[in-house]
């Protein structure tokens, strides 16, 4: 695998069948691994780790689509499992597409805000970006993209948190009208005019709030580290890509 | 609890030009702890709507598996609202027009909000 931004091997839980699928892997005995990986996942069907490691078995073999199934489903296991999120990015790295895999590691970065290796691969990705890149923008019906059309009802119109599912980005959908709603009136009984926008800052997330049309708003979720005035430009667009897709289909 | 400290801090933030209030609300209920606002300005209705927010914001960090939000900048046509949580439940919040230099008030309200102990 490329050393750019290589998916790493999870420390071991003490399952037998992980590390020696891992050892068979680093031999490049890649079909033994599997085997190994299969076997285990057989009697541990829920277990990332698992799934992690049949991923990056997959992905030295050159099947980018069966590591991106194996990684899904580890996260499906394990939603903050670091490593899928790491080969999620390698395999979007691989692909050229550096958006995807900064978002990728930008999410894992909120789940290991500490690891160095993750930090190295986001400065890595970063880096490696022609010029133009910095203000380019997943679609916002990427329910990877982090970003999350909504209308007043509360209801997903498109987009969602991040890959976690239907069922995360239809409960943001709920809170984020109710969000918007109070964000309205407090504007409105202030004086302070219509809402342009609403940032959230947390200590491992940066979220931003646009109303689109009356009835519907976009919400952009990005990591701690995305400047704010970086987090507001991409917002806007998104906004306006996702004015223009709501009059095309309206 | 020191009021000295936090009434030198409001008036500190109230200098940020295009401020027009600042005050230290208590988030669960929505009451004003200190103030510092120019005539006119609600700040009873600052407090409870900032709570509010504040509520509703916590609500869409848990959604989004995020953790509690520690800032909130509510930017509108004529004016922006910006809260930061000190000590819970305590959060500063200034409401400012739209001239304000809104970087360097939430760098501010971040630099007092931490004295608000």
């Amino acid at each position: 695998m490329s050393d750019v931004i290589e998916p790493s091997a999870p420390a071991s839980r003490g399952l037998a069948f992980l590390e020696l699928g891992e050892r068979l892997r680093q031999r490049g005995q890649f079909a033994a691994a599997a085997t190994v990986a299969l076997a285990g996942l057989g009697h541990y069907p829920a277990l990332a780790d698992a799934y992690d490691l049949l991923a990056r078995i997959r992905a030295d073999q050159g099947d980018d689509g069966a590591a991106t199934n194996a990684w899904h489903a580890a996260l499906e296991c394990e939603a903050t499992h670091v490593g899928a999120r790491k080969g999620l990015a390698f395999v979007a790295f691989r692909a050229r597409d550096f958006i995807a895999a900064e978002r990728q590691l930008e999410l894992a970065a909120m789940n290991a805000p500490h690891d160095p290796s993750v930090a190295a691969a986001l400065d890595r990705v970063r880096s490696v970006q022609p010029a133009a890149m910095p203000d380019a923008l997943p679609h916002f019906t990427d329910p990877a993209s982090g970003m999350l059309l909504y209308d007043m009802q509360g209801m997903r119109l498109a987009g969602g948190a991040d890959d976690a599912g239907e069922g995360t980005g239809d409960a943001l959908a709920a809170e984020g009208a109710g969000l918007s709603r109070e964000a309205a009136r407090a504007a409105r009984l202030l004086g302070l005019g219509t809402v342009r926008h609403l940032v959230i800052e947390a200590p491992d997330a940066r979220v931003a709030m646009l109303p689109v049309s009356a009835d519907a708003a976009l919400l952009l979720q990005r990591g701690a580290g995305m400047p704010l005035g970086r987090l507001l430009a991409l917002a806007t667009r998104g906004a306006q890509a996702a004015a223009d897709w709501l009059e095309r289909i309206g | 609890m020191n009021p000295a400290v936090w009434q030198d801090a409001l008036r500190e933030v109230t200098g940020v030009t295009g401020v027009i209030g600042a005050l230290i609300i208590s988030a669960d209920d929505g009451l004003v702890v200190a103030e510092t606002a120019m005539e006119g300005l609600a700040t009873a209705d600052v407090a409870a709507l900032a709570a509010a927010l504040v509520t509703r914001a916590v609500r869409c960090n848990a959604a989004m598996q995020v953790a509690i939000p520690s800032s909130l900048h509510l930017v509108a046509t004529a004016g922006a609202l910006l809260a930061v949580a000190g000590p819970s439940p305590l959060w500063m919040v200034a409401v400012a027009g739209p001239d304000a230099e809104l970087g360097r008030l939430r760098l501010l309200l971040r630099d007092f909000a931490g004295v608000l102990r």
